[in-house]
């Protein structure tokens, strides 16, 4: 059974560009998320991480005001020479690396087990560190609402072309043989994804 | 030329300094593309090519085909990532109103594409023909070639243009927010 596209959209917005930036926040962020999950809200839990260790702005991503963080900014320099390159540049790593995790960082657990006795802190040091490896892998991947939107999306622009192929170049051709082939491949592995979770 | 809502392309978005997608969006983007690559050669034939850009976009038959030959560039039929990438760059810029940012800021890139001749200078038939991309007026283009009073416009003359535009939609939204705050404080003192 397949999802239908539908599934994934959020709600609409009267203003496009603020609600639908803040939109494909909760998506790419919270998609796979279950809140009953985590004993730490989202921005302490991603606030220390950083793929190239660089203190990251968590407000620049896990904030829930309409729109980027930066908007403020490029409201008043938005013609962009007027910002600095220096403020771009270091900008840039902020903006690429806010959502990764810092991963397989132990100087934060350690910080942590300092703090409180050995036998809490060892059990809220794993939970830490299962949310670290949670959050690394959440970082590194399409939230699944989306690859399957994207999937869905491929099958229907790829039915499309093969109804094009065979009023075209006939259904004997072997690129549209080809093209059949393939549909009917991701088909099938749609199906076995859709039996494993069942 | 808008993206159709809830598609796809509707839910990456343009790193608003650099009017470029981010290294995850691009990975994101590469697996797309490669969803698409039937048969298995990185590229999209023009059957395949039109019916995404029809599938996501409102654009007629006509429009799509001046698309694909605009960045066919070595007229092989076919169209790689790197195309691909910058139509979806386009497409987003649009979409997000940052065209005359992303003109600005990608100009040899867009001269180069608009240049379909290879002369380096474009005509204003050629502007006319892609102005729906960029959402440029009609009556701007009209300026355009009246100000350089040419036929043809080369690429320095292409770069002062987009600095102009930036810099009219930089002062027409500061006009409409300074317009926006104005009647909201005569709000406050009702």
């Amino acid at each position: 059974m397949e999802e239908k596209p539908s599934k994934v959209l959020p709600e609409s917005s009267d203003h496009p560009g603020s609600g639908k930036a803040n939109d494909i926040r909760d998506l790419w962020t919270t998609a796979t998320l279950s809140e009953s999950q985590l004993n730490l809200p989202l921005s302490k839990v991603c606030e220390n991480f950083d793929e190239e260790g660089i203190c990251v702005d968590r407000t620049q991503w896990y904030t829930h005001h309409g729109g980027w963080e930066d908007d403020e900014e490029d409201e008043g320099n938005s013609y962009p020479e007027e910002l600095d390159e220096q403020t771009l540049l270091e900008q840039e790593p902020h903006q690429g690396s806010s959502t990764e995790p810092r991963v397989g960082e132990k100087g934060d657990d350690s910080n942590i087990k300092a703090e409180k006795p050995s036998s809490m802190s060892s059990v809220e040091g794993s939970v830490h560190a299962a949310h670290l490896a949670y959050w690394a892998e959440q970082h590194n991947r399409l939230p699944l609402p989306l690859k399957e939107l994207m999937k869905n999306e491929a099958l229907e622009i790829l039915n499309k072309a093969l109804r094009s192929y065979r009023s075209g170049i006939g259904k004997e051709h072997f690129l549209t043989k080809e093209l059949q082939r393939y549909i009917d491949g991701i088909k099938k592995r749609q199906d076995t994804g859709q039996n494993i979770r069942n | 030329m808008k993206l159709k809502e809830g598609s796809f392309l509707w839910y990456l978005y343009l790193d608003k300094a650099y009017c470029l997608l981010s290294v995850r969006n691009v990975k994101v983007l590469l697996e797309y593309f490669h969803l698409l690559d039937v048969h298995g050669k990185n590229t999209l034939n023009d059957v395949l090519f039109y019916h995404f850009l029809h599938h996501v976009t409102d654009l007629k038959k006509r429009q799509i085909e001046i698309v694909f030959d605009m960045l066919d560039w070595n007229a092989m039929g076919e169209i790689g990532f790197e195309q691909f990438y910058v139509l979806v760059c386009i497409l987003l810029a649009h979409e997000n109103h940052l065209e005359k940012q992303f003109m600005y800021r990608h100009s040899r890139l867009i001269f180069d594409l608009l240049d379909v001749d290879g002369e380096q200078r474009i005509r204003q038939a050629t502007f006319q023909m892609y102005r729906f991309l960029f959402n440029i007026d009609t009556q701007e283009l009209k300026e355009l070639f009246h100000d350089f009073d040419v036929s043809r416009i080369n690429y320095k003359e292409f770069k002062l243009y987009t600095i102009v535009s930036v810099d009219k939609f930089q002062k027409k939204q500061k006009a409409e927010r300074e317009r926006q705050n104005l009647s909201s404080s005569k709000l406050h003192i009702k």
